[in-house]
């Protein structure tokens, strides 16, 4: 479950010292997006392809935005087998390639997204730290299942935080997903993919991200695109 | 399918099928008879709300003759007429079609390097002095930009000149009614207008400062927030408390270039900073006004002329040398 080895160029260790260095020299408001994936063994095929399409798409669309690139921040953790953080946060602007994602094992969606809240809660301190503004942060949870076990502290975390407004909460099912499960970990309902749309729900995303840097200050609220290109109805 | 528009005249003209650019609230058309025209058409939504309102004030703003240099005016995308669609609908209206690149990526510590990669202090304040001398006009006619979202400045990269769009957000006098401008980011916001319902408070004169001195800050610190603290609150906080962290008693100057950059800043133009921003934050009549920032900068763009500051938009290492305007001190104003 380490197929974003080469997601950068750099190792781990020294990544965590580039993104330091980031917040100095870019002072940037950031917008925080921490992908929760699963890649449980379900996911294998057609979804694991499209999904992997996409978050590349992701990264070259945000990268193009002028303002958006210095502004979004990713994290990456998957869920198969092993819960798993392949990426820990970084500007889109220094990622330089990565490799796909493969699909086996459980789903361990709860213990990603703790990690993912974890991670999150450590990046806003560093944000702070550096005096550098953020909007609120992403949680974009995908899956095609259920979690498997121990997701209600995790689903109740991300779902406070949401109807606070400090977490922008966006659980998506794949076909086959338990949306009921998976709407536990917002304040807003799961939205259903149409069919394996990832292609579009991720040219959404990044298109919500360049609205969002570009809304002026860190504290307005947004108005995002519709999600009628990737959600069914 | 060609969109056709019409004038209140009924002269009717064709605009490009797809919008060059979109707004929240509108899309912005070519014309391709007319290439120094653009015509914004608001979103549907947008009209089926609004388009009483939008409409008056865009009839006052085009047609007031107290405003009619504004409309002529090299640095303003003023609205000149009203637009309808083939079924007699008010659809927008018809503007100068400007021409540049967006101040907030002109004022970014990254993303100015690919489009302005020759920039430097002489070129950031030639720009400023643009925006200002437009902005004075504004004032002069009664009208307050209110919204200082740096996306709607417009720096042209080929010269020194700053065109404002997205007029009619403004709060204008015009025709005998005062229209207000509902719509700001809290972080270019005076402490005393945070929070309040903007459709329904005016915005004066020294709102505008404060505004236009974080517009300032941002352009001379490569996109800076004046109110970056580390360790806790952020800017609109800040802002709230009136907590500027450069100067004597400050602290929480964030880490990197920034104290560098600050320092080589002439100490007049500080002291402007510091005021505006420390005591100017809450008592608005200490805030610097247009015409004081106007001298202000004269005087930087002379001294830098004269070789007295660093021209680099990131100097490297902090002011060493004694500064050689009328005050002399050994260190920069430290945190
Ligand atoms: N006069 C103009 N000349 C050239 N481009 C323009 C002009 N007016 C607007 N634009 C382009 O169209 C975009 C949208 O215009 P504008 O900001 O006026 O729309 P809006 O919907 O009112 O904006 P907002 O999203 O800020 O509410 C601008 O960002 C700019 O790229």
């Amino acid at each position: 479950m380490f197929a974003f080895a080469n997601f950068m160029n750099t190792p781990k260790e020294t990544t965590m010292n580039e993104s330091h260095d980031d917040l100095i020299d870019n002072p940037t408001p950031r917008c925080p997006v921490a992908l929760v994936l699963d890649t449980s063994g379900s996911m294998s095929g057609q979804p694991i392809e499209q999904l992997n399409a996409g978050i590349e798409l992701f990264i070259d669309e945000v990268k193009r935005d002028d303002l958006a690139r210095w502004s979004v921040d990713l994290a990456v953790y998957t869920a198969g087998g092993l819960a798993d953080c392949i990426q820990s946060f970084i500007g889109v602007e220094q990622i330089v390639g990565f490799s796909p994602l493969d699909a086996s094992g459980g789903t361990p969606l709860g213990q990603a997204t703790r990690m993912a809240l974890d991670d999150l809660e450590a990046r806003k301190k560093s944000y702070r730290d550096a005096g550098v503004p953020y909007y609120q942060p992403w949680l974009v949870l995908i899956s095609d299942g259920a979690p498997d076990y121990g997701w209600q502290d995790a689903a109740q975390r991300a779902s406070a935080l949401s109807a606070q407004r400090k977490l922008v909460s966006l659980p998506i099912g794949v076909q086959g997903a338990d949306l009921s499960v998976l709407s536990q970990f917002s304040s807003k309902p799961a939205v259903a993919l149409d069919g394996l749309k990832f292609r579009e729900l991720f040219q959404w995303l990044s298109a919500s991200m360049a609205r969002v840097s570009a809304s002026t200050s860190s504290d307005a609220s947004v108005h995002l695109p519709s999600v009628d290109s990737w959600g069914s109805v | 399918m060609s969109l056709t528009v019409r004038s209140a005249t009924g002269e009717s003209v064709q605009l490009s099928d797809t919008p060059f650019a979109q707004g929240g609230e509108a899309a912005v058309h070519a014309v391709p008879r007319f290439p120094g025209v653009v015509v914004k058409l608001y979103h549907p939504q947008v009209l089926q709300k609004r388009a009483d309102t939008l409409r008056a004030k865009i009839d006052a703003m085009s047609s007031d003759p107290k405003l009619v240099s504004l409309k002529q005016h090299p640095g303003l995308a003023w609205p000149r007429f009203s637009v309808f669609d083939e079924r007699g609908q008010w659809r927008g209206y018809a503007m100068r079609k400007a021409a540049g690149v967006r101040m907030n990526v002109l004022a970014h510590a990254m993303a100015y390097r690919e489009q302005f990669p020759n920039l430097d202090r002489p070129a950031v304040v030639a720009y400023l002095l643009s925006l200002l001398g437009t902005l004075q006009e504004l004032h002069t006619a009664g009208v307050m930009v209110g919204d200082y979202n740096l996306a709607n400045f417009l720096c042209d990269p080929n010269s020194d000149t700053v065109t404002l769009i997205d007029c009619d957000s403004w709060q204008v006098n015009a025709a005998g009614k005062t229209f207000r401008c509902p719509v700001a980011a809290p972080d270019m916001l005076a402490p005393e207008l945070q929070g309040k319902e903007l459709g329904k408070v005016n915005r004066t004169l020294e709102s505008e400062y404060f505004s236009l001195a974080i517009l300032l800050f941002k352009a001379l610190m490569l996109g800076r927030h004046p109110y970056d603290v580390v360790g806790g609150a952020g800017p609109v906080e800040n802002i709230r408390k009136g907590y500027f962290p450069y100067g004597q008693g400050g602290g929480g100057i964030p880490k990197g270039p920034w104290f560098n950059i600050w320092s080589h800043l002439p100490f007049k133009l500080k002291e402007q900073l510091i005021g505006t921003f420390k005591e100017g934050a809450p008592n608005a009549s200490a805030r610097t006004s247009i015409p004081e920032w106007i001298d202000f900068l004269k005087l930087y763009q002379r001294e830098l002329g004269k070789g007295w500051h660093d021209t680099q938009i990131k100097p490297a290492n902090p002011k060493t040398k004694e500064y050689r305007g009328t005050q002399s001190i050994s260190q920069p104003i430290a945190a």
